[in-house]
């Protein structure tokens, strides 16, 4: 049990993480595009409001393994097929999204809204122009919060041998390793920090005229 | 011109917020509703760009219908300007008043040139263009505001307490300049407030609301004041409405001015001779009137701080108000009266004012 096992995998351990941020980030962006219109949805009325956000609350309670093993006999797909994964995560990124869209739009001031009611904004010319711009700090802190639940969900397809940073730790069990366990701890770690200040970053130059700190 | 005929609004609960609305404000004029809170001024109001729809009656423009006309056409003609301004926080105040022209299909270049004209116009600086709306104070995002309502050059404007939001002093400053404006550019306003003060000095119409939405009276601002309709438009109009009746009575030639003695600063009133009662009205160099100088108590020479600021300085062309307001604050007793140029053109007393007003009032009831 040496280090020498790291670098041994080194090249193994590139391509399990390039695969891990992959199943991250595309479902946590297939989950924020269908989020906005259910979202919206959700922010126009009190009435659908509790449907839609509890609705989508309950996916997030579906456990991942059973969606896993589920969704090959809906979609028809193979189960070693890496869209299981992607469909699977998709799911609970709208779960968490959907609430941080619609509670996002209704963040905007309600006077902006009003104003581009007023000057005769369509509601879809709204949404796109005023309401979405507007809402992106607080959609950004959502979708922080759905990349790095994925990252930490992903690991579960190990059980199914879809090779990402999970496949680490069956692997380390298996051999009775402790090294790649750790490994991957530590790379899923790194991938978390390194795409919630991605995120961040991207939001903080979509709204350069959000009042800085400093001049508050 | 805009027009109500019969307009209710009741809401599901039976809450009946305008009842039975008729009346027109007319093209190129100021029409200002006023009245208490829950009176239903402002759900008139929104009734004309239809963001509610009235339950009765019909709201027109110029002759049609609104209902006929589909909403977002109708509100892309009529301009809006609302209380905090309500500006998209995430535009530059440049982007803020472009938003509209862009969005139907003006160039970027175009709309960007169009909205800094506009910007001129209504009072701000160039050097705030590229700012973000939170850098900005409550006056200078009304003005962006405004500024962003005549984007499209709208025939129809529509102000939901404008002036409201911001302190007494800039609030006169934004009404003076809007009063310019609105010289300038003659959009068919209306304009909702509770301040009647403000009602009285903007409106050239002015149409006060009780509670249970219906309306009290509907006249121009000299005519709320001097024929009040019934008890609650007299006491919404409000105390000392004698006195603000004045500030719609034009000076005219006829009201006699006396002359005054003048002196500079830095002069000597040694070299003045004798003045009667020993005060003289201390001019500047282009004999705009600064204030009184006692030239008993003053010294060899006439400094600043010599200098009586308590009085007003009326205009020639002003109201008689004003002439009244200037006599009253002068420690002299004689108000101090210039021209449209600033220079001194001599001083009033309170009696000739009086007197003037006793006959503008005996031509009244002769004619």
């Amino acid at each position: 049990m040496t280090l020498d096992w790291i670098w041994d995998n080194a090249a193994r351990i590139g391509e399990l993480t390039a695969w891990h941020a992959a199943l991250s980030v595309i479902p946590t962006v297939l989950g924020l595009l269908l989020a906005v219109p259910l979202g919206w949805w959700a922010s126009r009325s009190a009435r659908i409001y509790p449907l839609v956000i509890g609705g989508s609350g309950l996916l997030y309670t579906i456990p991942s393994i059973a969606l896993f093993v589920l969704l090959p006999q809906v979609l028809g797909t193979k189960i070693l097929d890496p869209l299981n994964v992607v469909v699977a995560l998709t799911v609970y990124s709208i779960a968490l999204l959907v609430r941080v869209i619609a509670d996002g739009l209704a963040s905007v001031p309600h006077d902006t809204v009003q104003a581009a009611t007023a000057m005769g904004y369509r509601p879809w010319q709204r949404l796109w122009h005023v309401e979405l711009p507007v809402a992106v700090p607080a959609i950004g802190g959502g979708l922080r919060v759905a990349v790095v639940s994925n990252v930490s969900i992903v690991t579960m397809a190990a059980l199914l041998g879809i090779p990402q940073l999970g496949s680490l730790f069956t692997q380390g069990f298996s051999l009775r390793l402790t090294v790649p366990i750790v490994a991957g701890i530590v790379m899923c770690l790194v991938l978390s920090v390194v795409l919630d200040v991605l995120v961040h970053a991207v939001t903080r130059a979509l709204t350069p005229w959000q009042q800085k700190a400093e001049t508050a | 011109m805009i027009t109500f005929e019969h307009v209710s609004k009741v809401y599901p609960d039976g809450t009946h917020a305008v009842h039975d609305l008729t009346f027109g404000a007319p093209s190129g004029r100021l029409t200002v509703l006023v009245g208490p809170s829950g009176c239903g001024k402002t759900t008139s109001m929104r009734m004309i760009n239809r963001l509610i729809d009235p339950t009765e009656g019909v709201v027109s423009l110029d002759g049609q219908d609104t209902r006929s006309v589909d909403a977002i056409d109708l509100r892309r003609k009529i301009g809006y300007v609302i209380q905090s301004a309500g500006l998209f926080p995430h535009r530059t105040v440049v982007d803020n008043v472009a938003a509209l022209p862009r969005l139907l299909g003006v160039g970027k270049k175009e709309a960007r040139a169009r909205a800094l004209e506009l910007l001129a116009k209504v009072g701000l600086d160039e050097r705030f263009a590229l700012r973000y709306p939170y850098q900005l104070s409550g006056g200078q995002q009304q003005r962006v505001g405004v500024a962003r309502a005549l984007a499209t050059d709208p025939p129809f404007l529509l102000m939901d307490e404008p002036f409201s939001a911001v302190d007494p002093v800039v609030r006169t400053q934004l009404q003076d300049s809007f009063l310019q404006l609105q010289r300038d550019i003659g959009k068919t306003i209306v304009m909702v407030t509770h301040d009647i003060d403000e009602a009285l000095k903007l409106g050239d119409q002015v149409a006060v609301f009780r509670e249970g939405g219906t309306l009290a009276q509907v006249a121009s601002p000299a005519e709320l004041l001097a024929h009040p309709a019934d008890p609650f438009v007299a006491d919404f109009v409000g105390a000392s409405r004698g006195y603000r009746a004045l500030g719609f009575v034009e000076a005219t030639a006829t009201v006699q001015l006396a002359d005054e003695a003048m002196v500079r600063l830095g002069a000597r009133p040694a070299d003045l001779g004798e003045v009667d009662g020993g005060w003289c009205v201390v001019v500047d160099d282009a004999e705009a009137p600064l204030g009184w100088v006692d030239l008993r108590t003053a010294g060899d020479v006439v400094e600043e701080r010599h200098i009586d600021f308590s009085g007003t300085v009326a205009r020639a062309d002003g109201s008689l108000r004003d002439l009244l307001d200037a006599a009253l604050s002068s420690p002299t007793g004689r108000g101090l009266v210039a021209g449209p140029d600033g220079r001194l053109r001599g001083s009033v007393g309170a009696a000739e004012v009086l007197r003037h007003l006793g006959r503008g009032r005996e031509a009244e009831v002769a004619s």
